[in-house]
């Protein structure tokens, strides 16, 4: 079976640093797989690199089977992106970003469709006509995620998604989350939320310094990731 | 396409409900069509004006009356240059070169009643013209509101998910660029207005629509350095400074460079040395007024031989008239040899300027706006050799009636008595061999053809800053 996403012996430098060593995963279709790692660990490079906004120094990312290399535009039309901080247009209220940003990746929503994701988020209606300048940042995190998942594609690439999110929002972001891969799309996400990681994905790759230096797996019938396992080796690469 | 449209009107809809650009906008666009009206009902005053004084300086030439024909030569007369409908955009060098000459024998005078020399005793600075509004402030505009037109992408976290969607860099630049353009396209409608009213007076259709061409032409220039230094850089501060530095370069100081280099390039002798060696060279030639000077021994004995008589009395032509009309055209020749050296120099001072385009757009539209509106130096020595022309004209002809209707020795009896005196007094109707002055601006074609080498200056501005941009805007990263 082709896998999703993949990473193969994928080194990436920037500004004349190496910030991924050697990195090799595979992520298969319906499956949610969290980066997890401090600042700098390189989690946000490794979606940009899928996304084909830095190129591997060596190794190679594979999108559906196809390196990204020479299959920029497919990869871009497979892959639904929410960045890390996402503010969207503050100029233009929460319709007016999805209609327009969707309009450019060719996606035709109607009002309908556009209510249901912002409800999925649960965002407030009488916020969605508002400018965004005037949200919170949890309520333009809610409309950024919105957009990824409005956009349809199998993919879904989430850096740092539950980032200024509260408590009950972050619940229901990982119900989501599973609803979706349950739906059958691939989920990769960065975070430096321990908890929440384990709460939502399948398999946790830890990443420090550029290389992977830890993997955790659900455990058949579990509903999570052993918090305290990925934790204890989280604060030891942490102090490394 | 589709998402080059999208990224326009997005960016539209920025400045729309931005209050500041909104409101600097419509600043602008007040000024821009206050001082379009100005300038336009006082270039429409000019033209009233020098129409009415030319009519008016025929009228009192004509109604001279009967005079000896070389007092007229001498009471002389004047013609004005009527400022061109487009002059309503650019006067151009109207107000600095001067606008009337007065025409008499012997002489080649300077135009007269410069506007900008009145001005600068009042405080030195240029008047404001719709040419100068365009080709100063709106570029500054246009930075204004364009100066972070990509970096805002980056600063406010939009550039990520923008190319996330499958945009491309060239369909980003060509968005923004797509926007820049429509403001452009905005503001040049006051333009558009005076130059409709400029086609209403009479303007060829292809003139005004090449001054309009040529002001787009310039913007799109200002938009594609504005799109280049915004893709590049990566702050708004740092971007705003390089282009306000570039505007200070290719607005205030490149132009003056160009001035100051042309005139050590093509140096031109001081105007004392000239005038003292046409002076010189004129005093051999005599200017006519003493028939028994020795420059016109030859002439007296030529003639004589030609008429076979023993005395000038005995010519059937008046001696003098004969030495008015032959001086005339001595002088004339050497004071149009001069003329046309210092012509020759200030057409080579003025395409040596004018080839510091190719380093400031500002030098290329100005020279390409004068060329097409019909105010530039082409136009004014076209007006110095008409004016030259006329004054030739009518001095020779009345010299004509002196050698041809005067009888000499009535002529050197003049001032015995008063029938003598009466006697030398010709017919005013003489007084018609004054042509009618009209000029007129050189054809479109003409003009356009002029224009050439700005339109190509400007063109290759923005083909380099478009290949620019595309470059940059591609290797544009989150």
């Amino acid at each position: 079976m082709i896998s999703m996403l993949a990473a193969q012996s994928l080194s990436v430098m920037r500004s004349g640093q190496q910030v991924l060593k050697d990195v090799s995963f595979s992520i298969e279709q319906g499956e949610i797989h969290a980066l997890l790692g401090g600042n700098g660990a390189g989690k946000s490079t490794t979606l940009l690199t899928f996304l084909g906004f830095l190129k591997p120094a060596s190794g190679s990312v594979h999108v559906q089977g196809r390196d990204v290399n020479g299959n920029l535009g497919a990869a871009r039309q497979a892959i639904a992106y929410l960045p890390e901080a996402a503010t969207l247009y503050g100029h233009l209220s929460a319709y007016e970003n999805l209609h327009y940003f969707l309009s450019l990746a060719g996606t035709d929503t109607g009002r309908e469709a556009l209510d249901d994701a912002l409800d999925r988020v649960a965002l407030q209606p009488e916020a969605r006509n508002m400018r965004m300048e005037t949200y919170s940042k949890g309520m333009r995190q809610k409309v950024a995620i919105a957009l990824a998942i409005l956009r349809d594609t199998p993919i879904l690439l989430l850096d740092e998604p539950t980032s200024g999110l509260d408590p009950v929002a972050i619940d229901e972001f990982n119900r989501l989350a599973r609803n979706l891969a349950e739906a059958g799309r691939t989920i990769l996400l960065v975070t430096h939320d321990v908890y929440g990681a384990c709460h939502v994905a399948d398999r946790i790759d830890l990443l420090q310094n550029g290389v992977l230096v830890g993997a955790f797996d659900r455990p058949p019938g579990m509903d999570r990731i052993d918090t305290e396992a990925v934790h204890v080796a989280f604060a030891q690469h942490a102090g490394a | 396409m589709s998402k080059v449209l999208s990224i326009a009107r997005e960016e539209s809809r920025l400045w729309l409900r931005s209050r500041l650009a909104l409101f600097t906008l419509l600043i602008f666009t007040v000024l821009l069509a206050a001082v379009s009206i100005a300038t336009s009902l006082r270039m429409s005053e000019e033209h009233r004006e020098r129409s009415e004084q030319q009519a008016l300086a025929e009228e009192t030439f004509l109604s001279q009356p009967d005079r000896h024909p070389h007092r007229m030569v001498h009471y002389g007369h004047y013609v004005f240059r009527t400022p061109p409908p487009l002059a309503m955009i650019d006067p151009g060098v109207d107000s600095f070169t001067g606008q009337s000459i007065f025409l008499e024998a012997h002489r080649q005078n300077s135009a007269m009643f410069a506007d900008a020399r009145s001005g600068a005793e009042l405080g030195g600075f240029q008047g404001l013209t719709a040419a100068l509004v365009y080709q100063l402030f709106v570029p500054l505009l246009l930075i204004a509101i364009g100066h972070g037109v990509f970096i805002r992408e980056r600063e406010e976290n939009t550039l990520a998910p923008l190319l996330a969607q499958g945009v491309t860099g060239n369909e980003l630049y060509a968005g923004k660029w797509v926007a820049m353009a429509g403001v452009t396209l905005a503001l040049l409608l006051p333009l558009a207005m005076v130059s409709a009213a400029a086609v209403v007076r009479g303007e060829a259709l292809l003139a005004s629509f090449g001054v309009m061409g040529l002001y787009a032409l310039y913007l799109f220039v200002w938009c594609g350095v504005i799109l280049l230094v915004s893709a590049m850089v990566r702050s708004r501060a740092l971007s705003l400074g390089i282009l306000a530095l570039f505007w200070l370069a290719s607005a205030l100081i490149v132009p003056r460079m160009a001035v100051e280099s042309a005139v050590s390039a093509v140096p031109a002798p001081g105007k004392i040395e000239t005038d003292l060696r046409m002076q010189a060279e004129l005093r051999e030639v005599g200017d006519g007024h003493n028939a028994g000077a020795p420059q016109f021994q030859q002439l007296r004995a030529n003639l004589l031989i030609q008429y076979d008589v023993e005395r000038v009395e005995d010519l059937p032509v008046n001696f003098r008239g004969v030495v008015s009309e032959v001086a005339e055209a001595d002088v004339t020749e050497v004071m149009n040899r001069f003329a046309e050296e210092r012509m020759d120099l200030e057409v080579r001072q003025a395409r040596f300027a004018e080839s510091f385009g190719w380093l400031s757009p500002v030098v290329a539209v100005s020279a390409g706006s004068r060329a097409l509106s019909g105010t530039d130096l082409a136009t004014h020595h076209r007006f110095l050799r008409e004016a030259e022309d006329v004054r030739f004209d009518f001095v020779q002809g009345l010299n004509r009636v002196h050698v041809e209707q005067l009888d000499y020795t009535d002529d050197i009896n003049r001032s015995l008595n008063e029938e003598a005196n009466r006697r030398t007094r010709m017919s005013a109707e003489n007084w018609n061999v004054l042509d009618e002055f009209s000029f007129q601006p050189a054809a479109a074609d003409q003009r356009l053809a002029r224009a050439g080498a700005p339109l190509g200056m400007l063109s290759a501005w923005l083909l380099l800053l478009t290949a620019g941009g595309i470059r940059a805007a591609r290797r544009m990263q989150p």
